[in-house]
Formats: C-alpha cells, sequence, structure tokens
C-alpha cells in the first residue's frame, strides 16, 4: 500500500510536466483548431539549448539554465508558427500538420546533430531534500518541478483571464471570423500562443531534465505521444482537463511501472488512453469551444 | 404519408420545436412557412434524422421512425435537400448523383458487387434521366464545386431524386432564386408530384409557396399557430401577427 | 545493380504501406495506424514462414487477413473518434503495436539456434527467400507484382461507385448520409482494405530486410505512410507512387552523400514541400 502510495505521489508530482505539455497542445488547438506535432520536441529542444548557459557560464546556478530553457522554449515557439503556420493556408489542414511533423523530425536531427548523439546531464535543485513521514518520501526535486509548473499554470491563466492579449485569444479561439472583424490580428494572437505555450514547454523540457538528470533526443518521441494522451483525455481545448489529466497520466504511469515495469508501462498508458476513447471521447472536460 | 405526433426538439433551454402536430397525405404537396427561427429547419433536421426528437413521434408510412438511423431514413424513402446546398464538391455532377443512388428499390435490382464495385454503364440511363429532368446534362462531368449558384440548385434537387424518394424535403429551394428561376422550379415540383413524390416544403419565398401548395402549416417559435389552405393562411390573422407584428392591415 | 534491386524494393513496399493510408484518408480519416498493421503483417508472416515452414506465399495471404482483421477491429472505436483526436488515437494505437512487439517473446528451437521474435531484440533469421534460392532481381519483381496488383485494386475502386463513395465521405459526412451512405460501412471498409494491404507490405519487408525489430515500426514510419499519400495528392494512386519515388528515391538516397546532414534536410524539406504546395503533388482536381 504504502508502495503504491509512493508511486503515485512521485507520478502526480513528475505529471505536473506532463500537465504542461498537454497544455501547449491543448491551447494550439483551442485557438486554432490545429495540432503542434512538434511541440513536445521543441520542449526538449529548449531544455537543450538552456544547456548553453552552462557553456557560456560553467558554473551557472540551474535557475539560469531553467531560465534559458524556457526563452529558448519561446523562441523555438515562434520558429514553428512561422515555418509550420503563418504561410500554409489554414483550408489546409494535413499541410500543416505534416509540416509540424517535419519540424519534429529537424528539431530531433538538430539536437542528434549538436550532441552526437549523447545524453547530456541536466542540473536539477533540490534533488538532495527529501521531506519524510514516516516511511513516506517526498522528494524535493519533484516538489520544485510541481511547484514551478503550478506557477507557470497560474501565470498563463492569469495572462489568459486578466489581460487583454489573453481576452483576445478567447475571441479567436471561439470565433475567428468575428474576432478579425472587430480588429483583433489573428496573425498576431496566433504567433503569441505559439511564443506562450513554447515558453512553458521549455520550463517543462527543463522540469523533465532536471527530474530525470539527464537529456536524451530518445525522450521527444514518449514525450510527444504521451502530451497527446494526456490532451485526448483531458478534453481537446480545455486547460483544465489537460492539468488533471496529466496529473492522472504522471500518476498512472509510475503505479504501472511500480507492478508491470518499465517495459510494459508505456503500453498501460496507451491502454488508459483507449479506455477513454472508448468510454468518454470528449475527454475529461468536454471543449470549451467546440471541439473539431 | 408522414405523421409528427407531438414532435418536441429542445436544445437546452431552446424550445426549436415545441409539440408540433403534422399530417402530410400521400401525393400532397406540404408548406411549412414561418418566420426564421421559427423551427422549420429543425424539424427537416428531426425527420431526417440528424437529430432525435426530445419527445414525440414520427410515423412515415405507418411505421415508427424512432430507432432508425438516418441512412436507412433514405433507403426507406425519405430525401431531402439542403437549405445551404451541400454537395459533394470534389466529385462531378455525374458522381453527385451516383453516390446517391440508395433507395431500397435500387438495393434489389442490382446485386452488392455490381452496385459497388462495378462501372458506370448500369445506371447510366437513369443518371441522364436526372440529369435531363435538370438540365444539367451537358456538365455532367464537371465538379459540383464549379457550377453556377442556379446549376448547384438544381443539381442538389436531382440529387435527391436519385434516391427514388416517396418523401422529399424540400429545405428553402427558392432562397436566392429571380422569378423566372421559382416559376421553373414550380413547374419541376409540380412534375416530381406527377410522378408520385409527396413533397414537404420549407420556404420563406411566398411566390413559390402560395402557387405550388396543396395545403400549409405556420411554424412560430416551434409550435404550429395555423394550417389550411393557401387562401385560408393568407386571410390567417395569427399568422400576419407572426410576420409582420402586430395587427397590420 | 543489386544496390539499384535493393532501393526499388523499398519504394515497392513502401508504396504499399502509402496506398494504405491512401485509401484510408479519402474517407477524411488521417491514420497514423499504418505502420501498425504494417508492423502485424510483417510478424505474422515472419512466424508463419519460419516458425511454421509456411511458403511466402500463403503466408503473405495471412498477413493480409491479420492487417486486415486488427484494421477491422481499429476502424469501429475510429469512428467515435473526429478529425485531429483520430490523428492521436491512431498515432497512439501505432505505438501500443510496436511496444506489444517490444515485449513480444515467442521462440522455437530449429535444430540447434532458437529462432522466433525475441522482445528488443527483434526478430531475426527470416531467411526464406536465401534459403529458396532468390535472387534481389527476383524479389523486386515479387514485390512489384504485389505492388501492381494493389494499384489496379485501388484504380478499379476509385472507377466504381466504392470510390465515389468513399470521397462523398471524406467531403461531407452529414450530406453522405442523408442521401443514404452507411457511414460505419464505408469507413471501417476502408480501414480494413487498408489494413490487407499494410499487412502485406509489411510481411514483404521482413523476408527482404530478414531481421525486424519494434524499432523499425515506429512513428517515423506511420508518418512516412501518410506523408505519402497527403505530399503525393489524393487525385489517384499514382500520386502516392510519385510520393514514395520522391522520399525514397530522391531525398533518402539522392541525398545520402550529404551523409549527416541528410537526415537535417529531410524535416526540412518536408516542411518546404508543404508551405511551397499544401495540396501534395497531384492534389485535388480543378477540372473533372
Amino acid at each position: 500500500m504504502l508502495d503504491f502510495l509512493q508511486a503515485a505521489s512521485d507520478g502526480v508530482l513528475f505529471g505536473a510536466t506532463y500537465a504542461l505539455i498537454g497544455i501547449g497542445f491543448t491551447l494550439v488547438f483551442g485557438v486554432m483548431h490545429k495540432i503542434n506535432m512538434a511541440y513536445a520536441a521543441a520542449s526538449i529542444g529548449g531544455a537543450y539549448a538552456g544547456l548553453l548557459v552552462l557553456k557560456v557560464m560553467a558554473a551557472a546556478p540551474p535557475a539560469l539554465v531553467f531560465l534559458g530553457a524556457f526563452a529558448a522554449g519561446g523562441l523555438l515557439g515562434w520558429m514553428v508558427y512561422l515555418t509550420c503556420f503563418h504561410f500554409i493556408p489554414l483550408s489546409s489542414p494535413l499541410a500543416t500538420l505534416m509540416s509540424t511533423v517535419g519540424m519534429l523530425l529537424l528539431i530531433d536531427e538538430v539536437i542528434v546533430h549538436f550532441t552526437e548523439g549523447m545524453p547530456q546531464n541536466y542540473p536539477a535543485m533540490f534533488d538532495d531534500v527529501m521531506l519524510r513521514a514516516g516511511e513516506f518520501t517526498l522528494r524535493g526535486d519533484l516538489l520544485l518541478v510541481f511547484g514551478v509548473a503550478v506557477v507557470c499554470m497560474a501565470a498563463l491563466m492569469l495572462l489568459l483571464y486578466r489581460t487583454r492579449l489573453g481576452l483576445a485569444t478567447r475571441a479567436v479561439s471561439q470565433q475567428p471570423v468575428a474576432a478579425r472583424l472587430c480588429g483583433i490580428r489573428l496573425e498576431q494572437v496566433n504567433a503569441t500562443t505559439f511564443v506562450v505555450t513554447g515558453l512553458l514547454g521549455g520550463i517543462a523540457g527543463a522540469l523533465i531534465g532536471a527530474s530525470v538528470g539527464t537529456l536524451s533526443p530518445l525522450l521527444t518521441t514518449p514525450l510527444t505521444v504521451k502530451g497527446l494522451i494526456v490532451t485526448v483525455i483531458g478534453g481537446l481545448g480545455s486547460i483544465p482537463g489537460a492539468i488533471v489529466a496529466g496529473l492522472l497520466v504522471g500518476g498512472f504511469e509510475n503505479v504501472f511501472q511500480l507492478y508491470r515495469g518499465v517495459t510494459e508501462r508505456d503500453l498501460y498508458v496507451m491502454l488508459l488512453l483507449f479506455v477513454f476513447l472508448v468510454f468518454r471521447p470528449g475527454g475529461i472536460f468536454a471543449a470549451k469551444s467546440g471541439g473539431d | 404519408m408522414l405523421e409528427l405526433q407531438t414532435l418536441s426538439r429542445h436544445f437546452g433551454g431552446v424550445r426549436a420545436v415545441d409539440g408540433l402536430d403534422l399530417s402530410v397525405a400521400e401525393g400532397q404537396i406540404f408548406g411549412l412557412i414561418g418566420p426564421n427561427g421559427s423551427g422549420k429547419s429543425t424539424t427537416v433536421n428531426v425527420i431526417t434524422g440528424l437529430f432525435a426528437p426530445t419527445s414525440g413521434k414520427i410515423l412515415f408510412r405507418g411505421e415508427d421512425l424512432a430507432a432508425v438511423p438516418t441512412h436507412r431514413r433514405l433507403r426507406a424513402g425519405i430525401a431531402r435537400t439542403f437549405q445551404n446546398i451541400r454537395l459533394f464538391g470534389q466529385l462531378s455532377v455525374w458522381q453527385n448523383l451516383w453516390v446517391a443512388q440508395n433507395s431500397a428499390e435500387d438495393q434489389e435490382r442490382q446485386g452488392f458487387f455490381a452496385r459497388w464495385l462495378g462501372g458506370q454503364g448500369g445506371v447510366r440511363a437513369e443518371i441522364a434521366q436526372l440529369l435531363e429532368f435538370s438540365g444539367l446534362a451537358h456538365k455532367q462531368d464537371e465538379l459540383a464545386a464549379n457550377l453556377a449558384f442556379g446549376e448547384q440548385r438544381r443539381l442538389e434537387l436531382a440529387r435527391a431524386m436519385a434516391a427514388k424518394p416517396k418523401l422529399l424535403l424540400l429545405d428553402e429551394p427558392a432562397a436566392g432564386m429571380n422569378s423566372e428561376e421559382i416559376a421553373q422550379l414550380r413547374e419541376r415540383i409540380l412534375s416530381l408530384r406527377e410522378r408520385g413524390v409527396t413533397i414537404l416544403l420549407v420556404e420563406h419565398v411566398m411566390e413559390l409557396v402560395m402557387g405550388v401548395t396543396d395545403r400549409i402549416a405556420v411554424l412560430n417559435f416551434g409550435q404550429k399557430i395555423a394550417e389550411g389552405t393557401p387562401a385560408e393562411i393568407q386571410a390567417h390573422p395569427a399568422v400576419r401577427k407572426a410576420y409582420l407584428g402586430g395587427d397590420a392591415a | 545493380m543489386d544496390f539499384y534491386f535493393g532501393l526499388v524494393q523499398i519504394i515497392g513496399v513502401h508504396t504499399l504501406l502509402g496506398l494504405s493510408a491512401y485509401i484510408v484518408l479519402l474517407t477524411g480519416q488521417v491514420s497514423l495506424a499504418q505502420a501498425g498493421f504494417f508492423a502485424v503483417g510483417a510478424y505474422a508472416a515472419g512466424m508463419l514462414t519460419v516458425l511454421a515452414g509456411w511458403h511466402l506465399v500463403p503466408a503473405l495471404g495471412a498477413s493480409a487477413v491479420c492487417g486486415a482483421g486488427v484494421a477491422c477491429a481499429v476502424g469501429f472505436p475510429a469512428l467515435r473518434v473526429k478529425g485531429l483526436m483520430l490523428v492521436i488515437a491512431t498515432l497512439a494505437f501505432g505505438e501500443g503495436v510496436r511496444l506489444f512487439f517490444f515485449n513480444f517473446d515467442y521462440q522455437i528451437a530449429k535444430g540447434e539456434i532458437k529462432v522466433g521474435p525475441l522482445g528488443g531484440e527483434g526478430f531475426r533469421q527470416i531467411r526464406f527467400f536465401p534459403e529458396n534460392g532468390w535472387t534481389t532481381g527476383e524479389v523486386m519483381v515479387f514485390i512489384w507484382s504485389i505492388v501492381a496488383a494493389a494499384m489496379a485494386l485501388l484504380w478499379w475502386f476509385d472507377r466504381s461507385r466504392y470510390g465515389s463513395v468513399l470521397r462523398a465521405v471524406g467531403e461531407d459526412e452529414l450530406a453522405a448520409q442523408s442521401v443514404g451512405i452507411n457511414l460505419t460501412a464505408v469507413k471501417v471498409s476502408a480501414m480494413t482494405v487498408g489494413g490487407a494491404i499494410a499487412g502485406v507490405g509489411g510481411g514483404l519487408y521482413a523476408h527482404y530486410t530478414t531481421h525486424i525489430e519494434h524499432a523499425s515500426f515506429n512513428i517515423l514510419l506511420a508518418t512516412f505512410a501518410i506523408a505519402y499519400p497527403i505530399v503525393g495528392g489524393l487525385r489517384n494512386v499514382f500520386g502516392t507512387v510519385l510520393a514514395v519515388i520522391f522520399v525514397q528515391g530522391f531525398l533518402i538516397e539522392g541525398l545520402r552523400f550529404l551523409g549527416d546532414w541528410r537526415n537535417l534536410l529531410f524535416g526540412a524539406l518536408i516542411v518546404l514541400a508543404m508551405n511551397l504546395r499544401p495540396s501534395g503533388f497531384l492534389g485535388a482536381r480543378r477540372r473533372a
């Protein structure tokens, strides 16, 4: 029982990173009704770019590396927007989908190229801190991951619900044509959505690197799949859904790993997705903006 | 032929159709009119199965349609046109008619293999007839998306006819037409009746409705406020009120 | 010469993969599951020829049936999931298949060695072609006769009412229903046919590479599968073939001289192609 609780709580804390990735996918979907397949890769790419801070300043504190990842994520987000969504007409959804896949492959290869395929160590914070309650442990670094993620989500909600930009974004996600007629510049909202989700993604990537300890290009594929699973379970377009689903998937994943081992773990996460698809295809919370 | 018994369709708090009783006899051309938002299109959508009724019954030739899915209702003999034309733009005129040949009669006549995997030969004559009827024979290989608006409307009607319906639901077929086109449409509708098709005509354009229907029902806010012959409806005070508001001469 | 035969073999097998995605795409379903059906066919055919001693032709028939069966099973729940959600669901399915084979062991002893799939190690020694004296050229011709048959089948479908009905469903499901088309039957049948074609492709793949493993059936392969008909356009089957030749022939082989940079360029070229020509090489017809 204790093992179960331990695995579940560790998993839920880590799941906050999945929640961030899920939010990134779901936000782009909500605003543009498109999936940015390159998102998880860009997040990991941002995390890698954060390591460049260490190249410049060898003894930089981890927080600076995270900040680097944050900024790089935003930049990468903007680049993905430019290459995949700015020029391709919105009436060609297959073309945008395909080009984000192209970017996914490109980012993956760039990472492999520059790191020569070697996994990179990632700085962690509070990894030596352990809060104990009897046999039960709360890892300090996981608590930080959870905390930072929560702060980011709160900042995002503030942005969406308390700023003009957020208002414009929500307007576009509900009625793009009417929003345009009200003078909202669609391109600006879309580009900003990508930058904001990119920023979130960069942080998520850094947090993943910090809690796992290393970064490897092999992370991008499973992260893409899990991020998408989280988005679907949470309901396409629903941010609260992505948050809950992310924590759920994180928790379940770790519990599956406890009972069935690492190799079978992902299979069970997949099964979780199918259960949802069969019984609740709209996700935990159905999308606010009418979905597809 | 068609009977609606206290049919209701609610969308949350909105009562799009509210306790509607309607009876269309075989061979009639029945008109359904009413101001915008009165529930006319919703009624058509419920009859064809796109929405399930919130309560009430739909009887088609005595059979309750409750459990019958949309594509089966077509096979049972109910076809429709759409208010904002829904043609298969990337298919040719000929192909639009071809894919619509799903009536029970067609299914019995041709074997499964021939119907699905056979070439165009077997149905050439029939489709040629439909094209003739709609004046689209010269455009049979043109993509539906490339047709002029009037031609698209005619194709929409022809496609509904390709299904050999017993009951045809026309959803505002005269929208955007000029007088000449309306006269042609009237002729076409009358000749359809001669072929044994019962017609439920949902329409705004009074020129068409008054000139072609046997009976009219008037909806307002989802409820039937009047029913009668065109002459009776034109003189009906409740109808006037619904359309013009208050007592207008 | 053998090198070119090998390349043509790859193009052939990938064409089957692309064609399986093509027919599903006609109905408007963007499926990333085709690589999964491909994998099922590969392991099925391999196990039948290696472990049960079957001849290749019936083994390929079995892969077609297995691919079709799994695809049919996927086709039904796929109906409940629309648009982009389907992309995600099929992506997850493909990954699920890959993970399944990652964990799949079934070995029997043949003489002194053990043969059969061994989890992460994969399935080695699928040696039907070499053991039966097939030359590379003969394998190539065999593969392409099957490809030609598949193309002929889909060409026939395209010309028949079924083809128009597939496209009608892909264009407007509501209208299709209203003219009496049974959406379930059409979409599931397309998925099933696609599964059969992918299964055969997988069976052929297993035999010409002689060694398959879970990692070969990854998201990249699933992406290739759907990329071919998207890049090639949906006008007819030739678009898909052209796309395979372009990607495998030109991009992968032709750019081999670029060495490591080739992989970098691959993603970039897809992005470029989609920006320049969003509807594919042979995109939707403007005139009938």
